[in-house]
C-alpha cells in the first residue's frame, strides 16, 4: 500500500528532520499508522524502500513498540490502563463492563468496527485512576456513568 | 519554613490561564535565566553552578546532574543531550504534568542545559501515547523558535541549539537511557552494553547525557537564583524542590510540590487529604514508582528524599507514591506488577526475559491458591538470579519488588498457600 | 609482521596469572589458559551482543558480576569463574534458559553437538523447579532453501541475525515482538536464501536452525570428521566431511583466518552431493568394436596405454601426444601428467576453463575449479582447449590423454569431431561421462573424499585434501596410473605414496621444492610468505 500524497509530503518532511535517515522511522509508522489506522505488511515494505532499510528491521520495530498496530482497530479504540493503580482503583470493573456492553473480549474489535477494546500496561496519569485512552485522548477519573457517557458521545 | 508557607517553584506557573504560551511564561519572569545564562555567563559558570547546587536526577537513580554532564568530553565535537520525557514508571505523572501546564520552562531548562555542556541540537524523547503534551511542546518549540530563544544564535548570543522532538511509540524500557538511544535511532528499544556508557558513546556514536525532564525544570531556577539558593532547599546532599506523585487510596491524588525531605506521611495525610474511605486504614506505601522496595505502614516514619528512603532499604526513584490501603491483596499487586515487567521486558536477555515470565506464573498460581509453601523462597530466589546479572536496570526493577514484598508480607503469601484465599478483606470499588 | 607489538597486560583468572595482548576479552583470555568460560550469543568473529548471560564472572573490586565476552582483560584484574557469586548467577541462566525449552534432545538433530546440552551438563543444576506452561512458537518454520527454524528451541542469542547483518550484509533475518515472545524470522514471504544461509546452523548453539539437508539424516555421534578442504571453487575453504559408513553426510566450515574465517558457501556445504549421485567409474575400460567399452584389469590399461602412446609417438613424433589437465585435479596428479606427456616427447597441455558468475566479497570465486593455480604451477597447462582442439583437428595432436575432465560432454560437436581425428583416447577419471565412454582406454580415479592431494588456492596457499573413504572400487589418485605409464615409458619409479608423491611433485616446482606434506598441516602454507600458516 502506498501512503497518500498528503502523508507522503509529511514523511518527506520527517525524514528531512533527521541527519540519519534510520531516525525517522518511528515518526514514518506513526504517520503511517495515523492514515490508515494501522501498519500493513505492504506498509512496511514500502517504508523499507522509503528509508533503504532491510524490511525485517522495520517489522522487528513495528512488533516492538506496542502503539503499533497490525490490525485494523475500531473507529474508538479504547485503551484501559490496567496496572496497579488502575486496578486498585477499579479498572476490572471498567473492563468487565465495557466488555458486556460492547459484547467484545479484550483485544476484540465490535463488528460493527466502532469500537475496539484492549488493556494496556501504564499510561502515566495515575493520580486521576482509573483511566484510558481513546485514539489520542485521555480520560481520566472514570466512573461506570462517565464510561457511559463517553462511549453514548462516540459516533 | 514549613511546608505549609511553601510556596511551589516548579509548579508556579500551572494554574496561570493560558499558562503553555510563551507569553505567559514570559510575564511571570520566563527566559530571564536563558538570557543570564547565554548572554552573561560562560557554559562552565552554568555547568559549574549546576554542580554547586547538588541537583540530583529526578528520574529514579538520583545521580548529580552536574556530574553526569562533566562527564561529557569538553570544548567543541558533536555531541547530545536527550531530554526523558518518556515517562512511564506505574505510579509516576510529573513531567507529563510539567510538559501540559509549562512547557516552556522545561525548555528553558533544556536550551540552558544544552549551553552548559555545549550541546548545539538537543532531542526531547516523549513517550508515544503523551499526544496532548507532544502538541504542546511542538508548538512551545515554534514559538520559541520564532522569538529566537532556540535556532540560530539565541537571543543574539552566538549560541545555536536545534531542538527535535521524538515520538516514542509504547515501551517502557525505553526510559532506560540506552533503550532510548537505540529508540531514537529508530531501532527497536533494546538497552546497550555498559560500558561504553553514553558521555562516550551515545546518540548516533557520540557522546550524550540523557536527563530527565523535572531534572531539567529545576535548571532555569538555579541560573535565575544561584547555587547556593537553590542548595537551601531540601537537606544537606538531597537539595531542591521535587515533584511528588500521590496516587492510589488516597483522597487527592496529584502532584504536589515540596522540597527534597519532606516526611512520606505528610504528604499522604496532609496534603492529599489522608486515605481515600475512613473503614480502610493504611497498609504500605510503594514510595518511588513501581520499581522500588514497598514500606508497610509501620514503616512509613520516613523522609523523601534519596538518602532517608535509601536508609529505609528503599529508594526515591521517581517519587511515584502509591498508597494501598488494607483492601490490597499483596500478592494480587505484585502479580499486577510482575504482569507489567513481563510484558516490557524488551527480551533481550535471559534472566529478565524467562525470568518475568517465571514469575507471573509462580504468582498466578499463589493468587489462586494453587501455590506451595517453596514458591515464596522460589520467588525470592529467582529474584537473586535476576539482580545484577542483566544487561539494564529492568530485571532490577522487577527483582526489587518481588523480594521486598515477599518478605515484608510473607504472612499474606503464606496465607494463599495455606487458606487459598486472601488475608486481605476486598473492598468494593471506588469507581 | 605487525609494526609494533600490542601492549600486553597480565591478569589473574581463578587463581592463574596470564598475559594477554591489551584488549583481549575475558573469554579469549581465559582459553588461553584452557579455561573455558561458557557462552552461547559470543562469537569470536561477529560484534558483542551480551545477551545470553551465560559468560557472567565474578571480577574483585566489582559488585556486580560482568560479562566475560565484553569485559576487556585489564592489569591487575582478578577473575573468578568459579566463584560462588558465577556458580550462582550461570545456574541459573541455565535454569532460565531451558523453561521454555522443549527439552526434546532425543528428537534433536544438534544432541551430540548441543551447547545448550553441553552446559546444562557442565553447569546446570540438573533439574529445573519451573512447573508451569511454556511460551509456545511455531516450530519446522521454513525460513529458506536451506534452513528450517525451531521456535521453540531458539535461546534468542542472536548469532544468526548478527552473522547476516555482519558477514553476508544481506539483512534477511530480524528480532520480532519482545519478552518472551520475543522471536527470531524473516519478513513476511521472503527467504534466508544468501549464499552462505548453512552457516547460520553452524553456529546455531542449540538445534534451532537446522540445514534441510542433513536434518534427521544421521546423528552427529556417529560422524566422524575428516579435516579436509572444499574443492569447489578456488577459494579452497577448510571443511570437516562429517562421515559414516563410506559416506559423506555434510560438510561443515572448519576455522582458518587465512582463508574461509569459519565460513563456507552453501553450494561448497553440498558439493559432497554430486559424487553420490553420479555415476562411477570402477575399473578400466577399453574400447571393443563399435564403441562400446568393456572392463580391462587396470595393469592391462596400463600396458595398453603405454604401447599405444610409444607406437604414435615413433609413427607421427612425441609432439603429437598432448594432454587436457585440470583444476579439479591434484598438484601430483597434474605433475604426474605433465610427466607422462613429456615422456612421450608432447608438451602441449590445455587446460579448461570452468568459470560460473562472479566473485563475491566474501568467499566464492567465480573459477570453479579448485587447483587453477596448480594447473599452470606444477601441471605444465600452456594452451587453450580451442587452441588444442584446433591442432588435433589438423593433425599435429594424435594422442590425448585427459585428466579428471570431460571435454567431449562439454564441448560438444566441435569436440566430437576432433574426437574423430584422434587415433588415441586416454581418460582418467571418477564418473563416468560421454569422454569416458568415447575413450581407447578409460583408467578409474578416486574421488572427493576418497584420496590425499594438495591443492593451490587462488590466494597462492597450498593446502591438503583428505580421505575419509575407502577409494571406490579399483581407483587411485592419478598420480599413480600416470607415472606406471610413464614409468612404462622410461620414466623414474613409482612413489609408493601420498607423500612420496607429493615430495616427488614439489621437488619439480620451485615454489614448492621446500615443501613436505607435514609442514603443511591442517591449514595449509602460503606460497608467497611461508610463515602464514593459522594461529
Amino acid at each position: 500500500m502506498i501512503p497518500s500524497q498528503a502523508t507522503q509530503l509529511q514523511i518527506d518532511s520527517a525524514i528531512k528532520e533527521y541527519a540519519h535517515t534510520r531516525s525517522a522511522l518511528l515518526a514514518v509508522l506513526h504517520l503511517i499508522q495515523r492514515e490508515r489506522g494501522y501498519i500493513a505488511v505492504e506498509d512496511e515494505s514500502w517504508v523499507a524502500a522509503r528509508l533503504d532499510l532491510p524490511p525485517a528491521e522495520v517489522a522487528g520495530v513495528v512488533s516492538f513498540y506496542t502503539m503499533f498496530r497490525t490490525k485494523p482497530p475500531g473507529r474508538h479504540h479504547i485503551q484501559i490502563c490496567r496496572t496497579l493503580t488502575c486496578q486498585i482503583r477499579g479498572c476490572r470493573e471498567l473492563v468487565k463492563h465495557l466488555e458486556k456492553k460492547l459484547g467484545i473480549q479484550d483485544g476484540g474489535v465490535t463488528p460493527d468496527g466502532r469500537y475496539s477494546l484492549i488493556t494496556v500496561e501504564c499510561l502515566g496519569s495515575c493520580g486521576t485512576a482509573p483511566m484510558m485512552q481513546v485514539n489520542d485522548d485521555y480520560h481520566e477519573n472514570l466512573t461506570l456513568e462517565r464510561l457511559d457517557a463517553l462511549l453514548d458521545s462516540m459516533k | 519554613m514549613t511546608s505549609q508557607e511553601y510556596r511551589p517553584l516548579l509548579l508556579k506557573n500551572i494554574h496561570r490561564p493560558d499558562s503553555t504560551s510563551l507569553s505567559a511564561y514570559r510575564e511571570s519572569g520566563g527566559y530571564k535565566a536563558l538570557e543570564r545564562a547565554v548572554k552573561e555567563m560562560t557554559p562552565e559558570q552554568v555547568l559549574e553552578e549546576v554542580k554547586a547546587s547538588g541537583l540530583r536526577g529526578r528520574g529514579g537513580a538520583g545521580f548529580p546532574t552536574g556530574m553526569k554532564w562533566g562527564f561529557l568530553p569538553k570544548g567543541p565535537g558533536e555531541k547530545y543531550l536527550v531530554l526523558n520525557a518518556d515517562e512511564s514508571e506505574p505510579g509516576t505523572f510529573k513531567d507529563r504534568l510539567l510538559m501540559e501546564r509549562d512547557p516552556h520552562l522545561v525548555l528553558e531548562g533544556f536550551l540552558i542545559s544544552c549551553y552548559a555542556v555545549g550541546c548545539t541540537h538537543g532531542y526531547i524523547y516523549i513517550r508515544g501515547e503523551f499526544v496532548d503534551p507532544w502538541r504542546i511542546l511542538l508548538k512551545a518549540v515554534e514559538e520559541a523558535r520564532a522569538a529566537n530563544l532556540a535556532g540560530k544564535s539565541i537571543l543574539g548570543s552566538g549560541f545555536d541549539c536545534e531542538i527535535t522532538i521524538y515520538r516514542g511509540a509504547g515501551a517502557y524500557i525505553c526510559g532506560e537511557e540506552t533503550a532510548l538511544l537505540e529508540s531514537l535511532e529508530g531501532k527497536r528499544g533494546m538497552p546497550r552494553l555498559k560500558p561504553p556508557f553514553p558521555a562516550q558513546v551515545g546518540l548516533y556514536g557520540k557522546p550524550t547525557s540523557v536527563n530527565n525532564v523535572e531534572t531539567i525544570a529545576n535548571v532555569p531556577l538555579i541560573v535565575e537564583m544561584g547555587s547556593s539558593w537553590y542548595a537551601g532547599i531540601g537537606r544537606p546532599k538531597n537539595t531542591g524542590p521535587k515533584l511528588y506523585c500521590l496516587s492510589g487510596h488516597v483522597r487527592k491524588p496529584g502532584v504536589y510540590e515540596f522540597p527534597l525531605g519532606i516526611p512520606l506521611k505528610e504528604l499522604i495525610f496532609e496534603h492529599a487529604g489522608g486515605l481515600l474511605r475512613e473503614t480502610r486504614p493504611l497498609k504500605a506505601v510503594i514510595p518511588g514508582g513501581s520499581s522500588v522496595p514497598i514500606l508497610p505502614a509501620d514503616k512509613c516514619d520516613v523522609l523523601m528524599d534519596f538518602d532517608s528512603l535509601a536508609a529505609a532499604g528503599t529508594m526515591l526513584g521517581s517519587a511515584g507514591v502509591i498508597v494501598l490501603d488494607d483492601s490490597v491483596c499483596i500478592v494480587d499487586a505484585l502479580l499486577n506488577l510482575a504482569r507489567f515487567y513481563a510484558h516490557e521486558s524488551c527480551g533481550q536477555c535471559t534472566p529478565c526475559r524467562e525470568g518475568c515470565g517465571w514469575y507471573v506464573q509462580i504468582l498466578e498460581r499463589l493468587e489462586k491458591g494453587e501455590g506451595r509453601s517453596s514458591d515464596l523462597d522460589l520467588l525470592l530466589d529467582l529474584s537473586d538470579r535476576i539482580q545484577g546479572n542483566t544487561i539494564c536496570p529492568l530485571g532490577d526493577a522487577v527483582a526489587m519488588p518481588v523480594r521486598s514484598y515477599v518478605t515484608v508480607f510473607r504472612n499474606e503469601f503464606q496465607y494463599h498457600v495455606d487458606h487459598k484465599k486472601c488475608l486481605a478483606e476486598p473492598a468494593p470499588a471506588p469507581v | 609482521m605487525a609494526d609494533s607489538t600490542p601492549e600486553q597486560v597480565t591478569l589473574t583468572i581463578d587463581s592463574q596469572s596470564v598475559t594477554v595482548p591489551a584488549g583481549t576479552n575475558l573469554i579469549e583470555a581465559a582459553r588461553t589458559l584452557g579455561i573455558e568460560i561458557p557462552h552461547f550469543c559470543y562469537h569470536p568473529r561477529l560484534s558483542i551482543a551480551g545477551n545470553c548471560r551465560m559468560c557472567l564472572v565474578d571480577i574483585e573490586k566489582m559488585p556486580k558480576n560482568q560479562i566475560a565476552c565484553s569485559t576487556k582483560a585489564a592489569p591487575g584484574m582478578i577473575v573468578r569463574t568459579r566463584s560462588d557469586k558465577a556458580v550462582k548467577a550461570r545456574q541459573g541462566v541455565m535454569e532460565f534458559l531451558l523453561i521454555n525449552h522443549p527439552l526434546d534432545c532425543p528428537i534433536c538433530d544438534q544432541a551430540g553437538e548441543c551447547v545448550l546440552q553441553d552446559f546444562s551438563y557442565h553447569y546446570g543444576t540438573g533439574g529445573s523447579r519451573f512447573e508451569g506452561q511454556k511460551v509456545h512458537h511455531d516450530k519446522n518454520v521454513d525460513l529458506g532453501p536451506h534452513i528450517v527454524f525451531d521456535g521453540e528451541r531458539c535461546i534468542k542469542c542472536t548469532r544468526c541475525i548478527r552473522f547476516c547483518d555482519e558477514v553476508t550484509h544481506t539483512h534477511e533475518l530480524g528480532l520480532f515482538s519482545r519478552g518472551d515472545h520475543t522471536i527470531i524470522g524473516t519478513f513476511p514471504g521472503k527467504e534466508l536464501d544468501n549464499a552462505y544461509s548453512g552457516c547460520t546452523a553452524d553456529i546455531c548453539p542449540v538445534g534451532a536452525l537446522t540445514v534441510k539437508e542433513f536434518r534427521f539424516k544421521q546423528r552427529v555421534w556417529f560422524l566422524r570428521n575428516t579435516a579436509s578442504i572444499c574443492a569447489g571453487c578456488a577459494r579452497g575453504c577448510n571443511v570437516n566431511l562429517g562421515i559414516n559408513e563410506e559416506r559423506i553426510w555434510r560438510i561443515t566450515p572448519r576455522d582458518n583466518d587465512a582463508v574461509n574465517q569459519s565460513w563456507i558457501c552453501d553450494e561448497g556445504r553440498l558439493s559432497f552431493q554430486i559424487y553420490q549421485q553420479a555415476e562411477r567409474l570402477g575399473r578400466a575400460l577399453t574400447s571393443s568394436a563399435g564403441g562400446a567399452t568393456k572392463e580391462m584389469l587396470v595393469a592391462s590399461g596400463y600396458e595398453q596405454a603405454a604401447a599405444t602412446l610409444g607406437e604414435i609417438a615413433r609413427k607421427h613424433g612425441g609432439a603429437t601426444v598432448a594432454g587436457i589437465t585440470s583444476g579439479h585435479a591434484t598438484v601430483e596428479e597434474q605433475a604426474g601428467l605433465k610427466e607422462l606427456i613429456e615422456r612421450a616427447g608432447g608438451s602441449r597441455i590445455a587446460l579448461p576453463v570452468h568459470e560460473r558468475g562472479d566473485d563475491d566479497a566474501l568467499l566464492i570465486r567465480r573459477d570453479k575449479t579448485a587447483n587453477t593455480v596448480g594447473a599452470r604451477l606444477a601441471g605444465g597447462a600452456n594452451c587453450t582447449m580451442e587452441d588444442l582442439l584446433t591442432a588435433i583437428k589438423i593433425g599435429k595432436v594424435r594422442a590425448l590423454v585427459v585428466l579428471r575432465e570431460d571435454f567431449l560432454g562439454e564441448f560438444g560437436a566441435e569436440a566430437m569431431t576432433a574426437r574423430g581425428a584422434l587415433d588415441f583416447l586416454m581418460t582418467l577419471d571418477w564418473r563416468v561421462t560421454a569422454t569416458v565412454k568415447a575413450s581407447d582406454v578409460a583408467l578409474p580415479l578416486s574421488a572427493y573424499g576418497e584420496m590425499d592431494g594438495s591443492f593451490i588456492n587462488f590466494q597462492g596457499r597450498i593446502q591438503l585434501l583428505r580421505p575419509g573413504l575407502t577409494p571406490y572400487e579399483e581407483s587411485d589418485p592419478a598420480w599413480k596410473p600416470l607415472l606406471e605409464i610413464a614409468s612404462r615409458l622410461g620414466g623414474a619409479a613409482v612413489p609408493k605414496n601420498f607423500r612420496e608423491a607429493f615430495r616427488w611433485a614439489a621437488s619439480r616446482v620451485p615454489e614448492l621444492s621446500h615443501l613436505d606434506t607435514p609442514a603443511l598441516g591442517k591449514f595449509g602454507v602460503s606460497l608467497e610468505s611461508p610463515a602464514s600458516g593459522q594461529g
